[in-house]
């Protein structure tokens, strides 16, 4: 990359102060105003009015959340983008970030509190429970204010209206079907239990014995979740506790050669600065060799170590210093007087050019990424001879791919709570995985692993990488520590964005050979992995095992870069695979004159590996179910592009086969002596519903109703170690350490009758369930898409979505479909709208949050229809296999062959924009 | 957010008072309409103010009233106010539809008239803090950078697009702007107050520091008048026009008296394409007709590297609009 023309980002900011918005003064010079201006305001509050002293600079959220204590208003972005602090301003509803509390001078408010009376729920509130609206709840309380603003002027809305009416609101686990259905339902009642049809396997039906398990239930924290109740990281608030703030690298690449915080250091009420000079900790999980689990052997020989603190910095947006306040904004203030010279070094942002000779080496091992065994290597894959399949091939056909660096985006942007009591560290932070938190703190900071206590009661949405702790776990911990007293770190949207990390970009190179019959020969995939300046996880290309193939050869170079990096995101390699193998695929079936259809029964996979059997095998139902259902023959057609137009329909699928082991967890239950169990799980449910799955197969394994069950999450003093919330398994690997607890307790019961008095009895289990040798599990599915293409004003618009899965057996109808359905949508926006575009020239990131990134709304949200094909393989909780990646996997490659198919042309870089679409009709 | 003080002035001669003050005491001065995009842009630190003057705790400047067949429109109107208003809804749909289509229900529920034709750049260089000419620095970085939702007509030396949507509607309508400022009061022709860069790189309209846009008087509309808004987005709700066109025809019959077709997502100002209006003027709108005025307006389009694909698209939206506005009764 060149060097010039590279800017300082700290000149980016002095030089702007004169730029003001329209019809502003601008004046000589602006003086620094210490003092921060406050005023008294008259507010109604939910019904109540008071005065309450403000400073001039808070937003209305800001008031509401910290000085009012209603924090059932989220902060999502605090720009206006995403819609979690909607409140109603005299009943109209509006962003409460983007409003100052001083404007609200004698306004009546209406936040998510006062939208009950008492116990009494709102009409919209009741829909929300049973059409099982929020996933992780993040959003609820927008969405329920936006809608109650919607019905109060619209009492009978069409659907249309709905969204309209909710498209300021941004769900990431992309719930918009429920969310519009719940609305409507609140003004006519709609069926509940959701929508999914289910179909037994032919082979291997599901026995419908069960009382509890398979029953479309509502989530036991749903009143929380919608009440405004749901305590999240953010709304933890801790006597004395102090603000923190971070200084990110305004570069993609320099040497820090000085940092000057005695100004920060000496501003009233700034307690703790902390910088590389003085908090040498590695961040374990933030750059694990060769992407996997950070352990201490791993710590013992790896290389490359990402420190919480760096030098050099290697994106926009690593962590240069942190401070901690008496209030954020004298925290973020603190930041400004923080003195750091750089040596701007060259950037590379492309992973292909990373690897050329000529190209700055990020690391001294130079781009490729070394593996956990230090090896400068490539991932690779090999079965047969490719060589001799490609020449052995009748038609030998080329492809190039590319896919782009997408953001998890879920909407509670990382924060974290950190307070030591003595040498005892508590810790509150967003995380799925309480345990592996806990066990990367302690490694991390070196103190035993009882020191560390981990606290998540909710969380707003994971998507991947939150399964370990964070950068900002550390930091804030390591700030309280300095400071002596809690800590609270709030990222902003932007910093999670640019400091956290997305789904990898891939570059993928195909060569695939079939015979005169359409019969794969041969898969050969050369890829390459943009991993940013650190490598959080595998970097892999996936897709290939869904394929019947005698000689594939995938190698795959996991390569350093300048760009925020890379992790795992809901499917880690697998969307991007299958955006690249399925294309590539459909456009082979295309070649040799088959329908998708016909080619993917034929050459699909029936063994994993093409080895070992599968513990029950449905693809081809899934494939044929869905064609029949979807009516394939009907919206598919045989010449591409044939539609009239201008707006052109078309179809495509895509299938999948995804991994779905059994594993180690643990549970524990307690019973008392009125016959309340108590299940003790390290789960914080992510947004998937796993607090009600684990009471679901609680109370079927004992036999009792669900309301005798009490489970108990989130905190690592309560709960015993369990496999967190990650790789689509906590259903399947803590589900089945309940389902053993419960055979033990009942087995107690049995021996020793029923604990009376002040007694209870405790079974506590940590299964480690293997597979039977020869035997693979996986979840499979085939996802089928109608979609129209403007050919003059570029759009595609997805028109009908039929999911067709197995995911062995559904334990609750009502959450599998939910995430079935969110994680299509979230294929659809990948596919369709999100990259987050570097400017080559600065290396600057140019699209970090929702706007720029452009993820969908809930008018861009079509309905997804799901149908489940169940199963059981005797494994897992009942035969439950994975889902919560599922829905997914296929998604982006589905939605692509169907543009193929309508366009006639195949767009091979994703997203898939206007400007591509308008641009290969030139 | 950085500290600053609010002022929350009665009425207009006061809020003017309190910019002049500001200035007198060296402070910046911001005025705030809805303050959705200028608390964003405070969060980001692209601009700084020392005091903040909030107009929307003024009265009565946000009313709609009808005037000699036209309308006197108050600057602090809300955008969701505006477009729902009988009397716009009925003789100006083009700027119901426009106001209807920005952002997000919240957003228009706060944002007002003014605001939304005075807002700054959604440029992403401007946005993510390069001393850019809107920034006051003396380069664009999109002409040889990520140009794909810049200008194509009208660029340089920058090439940002004009983010308004109510902008072109207004310019279309023929609208005048009453600007108010210390020395009292002027009215500019919408299509005179937007500024192209070669007048002035860092500013996209006539507004001086110390003036504000408190009124919009709309001309009543002549009889077989018809009008429409429509935007292309990159997403169906939340971004700003990647192209848009408000088109007001004149009808008789079948047949276009006048037409007034003006651009937005296309060009550092409203884009207003007098040789294509001319192509439907004593003419009947047929689809070949609306075609070739598509054709015609793009005629003079100077693409970037990324943004060729503005080009067919304006023109597939003017000759869409037009079909459309024909069809409507």
């Amino acid at each position: 990359m060149s060097k010039k023309n590279r800017i300082s980002r700290r000149r980016f900011l002095e030089g702007t102060g004169a730029a003001l918005v329209a019809a502003e003064v601008s004046t000589i010079k602006a003086q620094n105003e210490t003092a921060a201006s406050r005023a008294t305001v008259k507010l109604t509050v939910n019904g109540t009015a008071q005065r309450v002293e403000v400073q001039d600079n808070w937003t209305l959220a800001e008031t509401l959340r910290d000085h009012l204590k209603l924090t059932g208003t989220k902060i999502g972005c605090d720009r206006g983008e995403c819609g979690a602090c909607t409140v109603l301003v005299d009943g109209k509803p509006m962003y409460s970030c983007s409003q100052l509390a001083v404007w609200m001078d004698g306004k009546s408010i209406q936040t998510v509190e006062g939208l009950g009376q008492g116990e009494k729920l709102d009409p919209l509130q009741k829909a929300f429970i049973e059409h099982d609206a929020p996933q992780c709840g993040f959003c609820t309380s927008g969405q329920l204010m936006a809608a109650k603003g919607l019905l109060a002027h619209n009492p009978h809305p069409t659907k249309e209206q709905v969204e309209a009416g909710l498209t300021g609101n941004i769900c990431r686990c992309a719930a918009y079907n429920r969310y519009v259905e719940a609305t409507l339902a609140a003004t006519t009642p709609i069926a509940t239990g959701g929508t999914a049809t289910f179909a037994a396997k032919a082979d291997a039906p599901v026995s419908k014995s069960l009382k509890t398990v398979g029953h479309a239930t509502p989530r036991i924290d749903a009143m929380e979740r919608v009440t405004g109740k749901a305590v999240y990281t953010r709304d933890v608030s801790l006597p004395g506790m102090l603000y923190g703030a971070v200084l990110r690298s305004p570069h993609p690449h320099a040497r820090i050669k000085s940092i000057d915080t005695s100004k920060a250091a000496a501003m009233p009420g700034v307690k703790a600065i902390v910088t590389h000079e003085n908090c040498q900790v590695v961040w374990g999980a933030g750059g694990i060799a060769g992407g996997v689990q950070y352990n201490d052997a791993v710590k013992k020989i790896t290389k490359q170590r990402r420190y919480a603190f760096n030098n050099p910095v290697r994106f926009v947006g690593e962590p240069v210093a942190a401070v901690a306040a008496e209030d954020r904004h004298l925290a973020e203030e603190a930041l400004s007087h923080i003195k750091v010279e750089y040596e701007e070094l060259p950037f590379v942002l492309d992973a292909e050019e990373a690897l050329k000779p000529d190209a700055v080496k990020l690391w001294p091992e130079g781009n490729l990424s070394l593996n956990n065994q230090n090896e400068s290597k490539p991932l690779s894959q090999k079965r047969g001879n490719v060589d001799e399949g490609l020449r052995a091939s009748e038609h030998v056909f080329e492809n190039r791919f590319s896919t782009t660096l997408v953001h998890n985006a879920q909407m509670e942007p990382r924060s974290c709570v950190a307070a030591w009591e003595g040498d005892k560290l508590t810790v509150y932070t967003p995380t799925g995985g309480i345990a592996n938190c806990r066990n990367d703190m302690a490694r991390d900071l070196g103190i035993p692993m009882e020191k560390v206590r981990v606290v998540c009661q909710y969380m707003g949405g994971n998507f991947g990488n939150k399964n370990q702790n964070q950068d900002a776990d550390l930091i804030t911990a390591m700030l309280a520590k300095q400071a002596g007293a809690p800590v609270k770190l709030e990222m902003s949207r932007k910093e999670d964005y640019i400091g956290m990390h997305g789904r990898w970009p891939t570059i993928q190179y195909f060569k695939v050979g079939v015979d005169r019959e359409g019969t794969l020969k041969a898969i050969q995939l050369r890829g390459y992995s943009g991993m940013g300046g650190y490598r959080k996880n595998s970097g892999s290309i996936g897709g290939v095992d869904a394929f019947q193939c005698p000689n594939i050869e995938t190698t795959v170079y996991p390569v350093y870069t300048n760009r925020t990096v890379s992790g795992n995101f809901r499917g880690p390699e697998y969307p991007q695979g299958y955006f690249g193998f399925q294309s590539m695929m459909d456009d082979v079936a295309y070649k040799v004159k088959m329908d998708p259809v016909e080619f993917a029964l034929k050459n699909m996979t029936r063994k994993a590996n093409d080895q070992v059997e599968y513990t029950n095998y449905s693809l081809d139902e899934c494939i044929r179910r869905g064609a029949e259902a979807f009516e394939w023959k009907k919206r598919w057609r045989p010449e591409p592009g044939s539609d009239r137009g201008p707006v052109k329909r078309g179809a495509g699928m895509a299938f999948m086969a995804f991994r779905s082991g059994v594993g180690p967890s643990n549970a524990v239950i307690h019973v008392d002596s009125k016959g309340q169990y108590y299940v003790h799980v390290g789960v914080t449910d992510v947004g998937a519903g796993a607090k009600t799955t684990m009471g679901l197969i609680a109370a079927e394994a004992l036999d009792v109703p669900l309301s005798q069950v009490k489970v108990v999450w989130g905190d690592t003093d309560r709960c015993p170690y369990s496999v967190g919330e990650s790789g689509s398994r906590t259903t399947i690997q803590t589900g089945y350490a309940v389902v053993e607890a419960a055979r033990e307790i009942k087995k107690q019961i049995a021996e020793k009758g029923m604990p009376t008095g002040n007694a209870v009895l405790t079974a506590a289990t940590g299964p480690n369930p293997r597979m039977d040798s020869g035997k693979q599990r996986a979840a499979f599915g085939a996802h089928f898409v109608e979609v129209e293409v403007d050919t003059e004003l570029g759009y595609a618009r997805v028109l009908k979505y039929l999911a067709v899965h197995d995911c062995g057996r559904i334990i609750n109808p009502l959450t599998a479909e939910g995430q079935i359905k969110g994680g299509v949508l979230m294929g659809v926006s990948m596919a369709l709208h999100e990259d987050f575009i570097y400017d080559a020239r600065t290396g600057q990131p140019l699209t970090p949050g929702y706007y720029g990134a452009r993820v969908i709304t809930h008018r861009d949200a079509p309905n997804i229809e799901v149908l489940f094909i169940e199963s059981d393989d005797g494994y897992g909780p009942y035969g439950a296999k994975s889902i919560g990646e599922s829905g997914k996997v296929p998604a982006v490659g589905a939605v692509a062959n169907a543009i193929y198919n309508a366009l006639g042309h195949r767009i091979k870089d994703l997203p898939i924009t206007r400007d591509k679409v308008l641009g290969v009709l030139v | 957010m950085k500290t600053f003080t609010n002022a929350n002035p009665r009425d207009l001669p006061q809020a003017l008072k309190l910019l002049e003050q500001a200035r007198a005491a060296g402070k910046n001065a911001a005025v705030a309409g809805g303050g959705s995009d200028l608390l964003g842009m405070i969060k980001e630190r692209i601009v700084s103010p020392d005091v903040v003057v909030h107009l929307r705790s003024i009265k009565g400047m946000d009313q709609v009233a009808s005037e000699k067949g036209g309308a006197r429109v108050g600057g602090l109107i809300t955008l969701d106010a505006l477009s729902s208003h009988p009397l716009i809804r009925r003789q100006y749909a083009v700027l119901a539809e426009a106001a209807e289509s920005v952002a997000t229900p919240q957003i228009r529920n706060a944002g007002t008239l003014a605001g939304n034709v005075c807002q700054r750049p959604w440029c992403w260089y401007y946005r993510n803090g390069f001393p850019c000419f809107k920034a006051g620095g003396n380069q664009c970085f999109s002409i040889n950078g990520e140009n794909q939702f810049h200008a194509i007509f009208g660029g340089g030396p920058s090439f940002i697009v004009h983010p308004s949507d109510t902008a072109p509607a207004l310019v279309a309508l023929g609208a005048q702007f009453r600007v108010t400022g210390p020395s009292g009061e002027r009215t500019v022709p919408a299509a005179d107050f937007f500024v192209l860069p070669k007048q002035n790189a860092a500013r996209e309209n006539a507004l001086k520091d110390d003036e504000v846009l408190g009124m919009v008087r709309l001309p009543a509309p002549r009889p077989g008048t018809r009008s429409a808004y429509h935007k292309v987005m990159d997403r169906e709700a939340w971004t700003h026009a990647v192209v848009s066109a408000a088109i007001v025809l004149e009808m008789d019959g079948e047949v276009c008296r006048s037409a007034r077709i003006v651009l937005g997502g296309v060009a550092p100002t409203p884009w207003r394409v007098p040789d294509a209006e001319r192509v439907l003027a004593g003419q009947r709108i047929t689809p070949e007709l609306a075609a070739k005025a598509g054709e015609v307006a793009v005629a003079g389009a100077n693409p970037l590297r990324k943004n060729a694909y503005k080009v067919p698209l304006t023109k597939a939206v003017v000759q869409r609009t037009i079909v459309e506005l024909a069809r409507r009764a």
